[in-house]
């Protein structure tokens, strides 16, 4: 019987008229139509062998396939094939004259699968949990576009080096299934350089001969390690070809860059990164990012950019924005930028905030005992 | 979001072909232009100068693309991009020396795209020139 709910032929519907000539053969003929993958689209599966199997549309690219299924007797039989083969002919004229192609069917129903796969992937490695970094506010947000990109970011206090906090924002070039799965591969690699490296240049650099040596990629990323000195503030950041970081500093309007850069991950042999050096003082805010911010882009072409992308930092921050505040800043403007258009690539922000030493709590009555 | 291919067979029949670009080259149409670098290769195509001064917008994808020319032209093939995990990716570029290719050349690439090329670094792959007949002479 016709399946509705899984369409792949035009005339479909009309089966049971179509099929209606096979009942000649014998009560046990089961005639099924099946998808160029073998999978039944409509008709009546059997466990019997299969007795003829034709093409509907040509036999180098068919759209499916009309299989005929039942003891061989009956299946078998002379007339069986001839049958089976108007069958498809005319399943094959309906799908031409009614416009449907079943390839283009098909490839729809794969590209929507491995966009659904994509972004689960992809999910799966954001950061479940932000470190709890005692004086730091840390905050994120990803998003993945339809069409799943491979940005991801991480943030962990590297083995062995508990007062520290390495941040990692990273994409890979190119989109769908193949980003997100190197994007799955550099993940943990960076991970692990960072916990062996004493400097991030050094981490990324690693990485990159990894990417190189075991030829994984077809695509590159860029990246950027940033180790900070939780209790200093001092920071040290490496850039192989990404954005550069911002930093927001207290009372400043506009956001200052972090000059450093460097070449990507995974297209040269070796690369040799330069780091850069700086202090996040009590309230200053670090802020990482991918292009799908800054390229975000109206239904007119025009793009998000950097100035806009600065305005928004420095405007939230002055008005006294928590890092959480901040990145919901950057993201409701991007938001409406774009009026709700799907976005074209993933869109992924991570602020870390130095907190200012927290004011000490006077109670009424309380003697000054405590100051030190 | 729309990119716009142009193409020019220069006389000489040295294997020379101009493309031009102009739009945006990005995720959406990168592998558009890998496949015309297939499709020129076949057909006896050795060398690529790319008019970049109608391009807008260079996406990170995009350097995958010009990445992918080049080692079409070497008459490697490379991975399709949208393979993943089995493609691989041979890479035997001579950057020790710093040396650019000779397969493709840049021209008039604008600032935007010039600052995605200088960030990733890719930019020393490349020789840059200012128009079309200096890059032509740049044999």
């Amino acid at each position: 019987m016709p399946t509705p709910d899984r369409p792949a032929f035009a005339g479909i519907d009309r089966l049971p008229a179509l099929i209606a000539p096979f009942a000649a053969f014998g009560p046990d003929i089961a005639v099924a139509i099946e998808d160029a993958d073998g999978r039944l689209i409509a008709g009546i599966a059997s466990s019997r062998a299969a007795r003829v199997s034709v093409p509907i549309g040509p036999e180098s690219a068919p759209l499916g396939r009309v299989v005929v299924r039942g003891p061989g007797g009956a299946a078998g039989a002379p007339g069986v094939e001839s049958a089976a083969r108007v069958l498809a002919a005319a399943l094959a004229a309906l799908a031409e004259a009614e416009g449907v192609d079943a390839q283009a069917v098909e490839e729809r129903t794969r590209i929507e699968a491995e966009l659904a796969l994509g972004r689960r992937l992809q999910r799966s490695f954001v950061p479940l949990v932000a470190p709890d970094v005692s004086g730091w506010a840390l905050a994120s947000h990803y998003e993945a576009a339809r069409e799943v990109g491979g940005d991801f970011f991480d943030a962990f206090a590297p083995r062995d080096r508990r007062s520290e906090l390495a941040i990692v924002m990273a994409d890979v070039t190119g989109k769908g299934i193949a980003a997100a799965l190197l994007m799955a591969f550099a993940r943990p690699l960076i991970h692990a350089a960072i916990d062996h490296a004493r400097r991030p240049a050094v981490a990324l650099e690693r990485t990159n001969r990894i990417l190189v040596e075991e030829r994984r990629a077809a695509l590159f990323i860029t990246a950027l390690c940033c180790y900070v000195d939780t209790r200093s503030g001092s920071f040290v950041v490496a850039n192989a070809g990404h954005e550069p970081p911002l930093i927001i500093r207290v009372g400043d309007i506009a956001p200052e860059e972090v000059v450093v850069a460097g070449p990507l991950l995974g297209a040269f042999p070796t690369i040799a990164l330069d780091e850069s050096h700086g202090v996040l003082e009590p309230g200053d805010t670090l802020v990482l990012y991918t292009d799908g911010v800054t390229d975000a882009r109206a239904a007119d072409g025009i793009r998000f950019g950097d100035e806009r992308f600065r305005g928004v930092l420095g405007d939230a921050a002055n008005a006294g924005a928590t890092a959480r505040e901040l990145v919901d800043a950057v993201v409701g403007a991007v938001r409406a930028f774009i009026d709700d258009e799907p976005a074209a690539d993933d869109l992924t922000i991570v602020v870390a905030r130095r907190l200012p030493p927290r004011p000490r709590v006077r109670r009424l009555g309380a003697r000054s005992a405590s100051r030190r | 979001m729309a990119l716009d291919m142009g193409f020019e067979q220069t006389g000489g029949g040295d294997g020379t072909t101009v493309i031009t670009l102009t739009g945006e080259l990005d995720a959406s149409n990168f592998t558009e232009l890998i496949e015309a670098g297939r499709r020129l290769h076949a057909d006896g195509t050795r060398r690529i100068v790319l008019d970049l001064a109608g391009l807008s917008f260079l996406a990170s994808s995009g350097l995958v693309a010009l990445h992918s020319l080049i080692r079409i032209l070497r008459g490697e093939a490379p991975p399709d991009p949208e393979e993943g995990w089995g493609a691989i990716h041979s890479l035997e570029f001579d950057v020790s020396g710093g040396g650019a290719q000779d397969e493709v050349v840049l021209v008039a690439p604008q600032a935007a795209v010039d600052r995605v090329l200088e960030r990733t670094g890719l930019k020393r792959l490349f020789r840059v020139h200012a128009d079309r007949s200096a890059a032509l002479a740049d044999a």
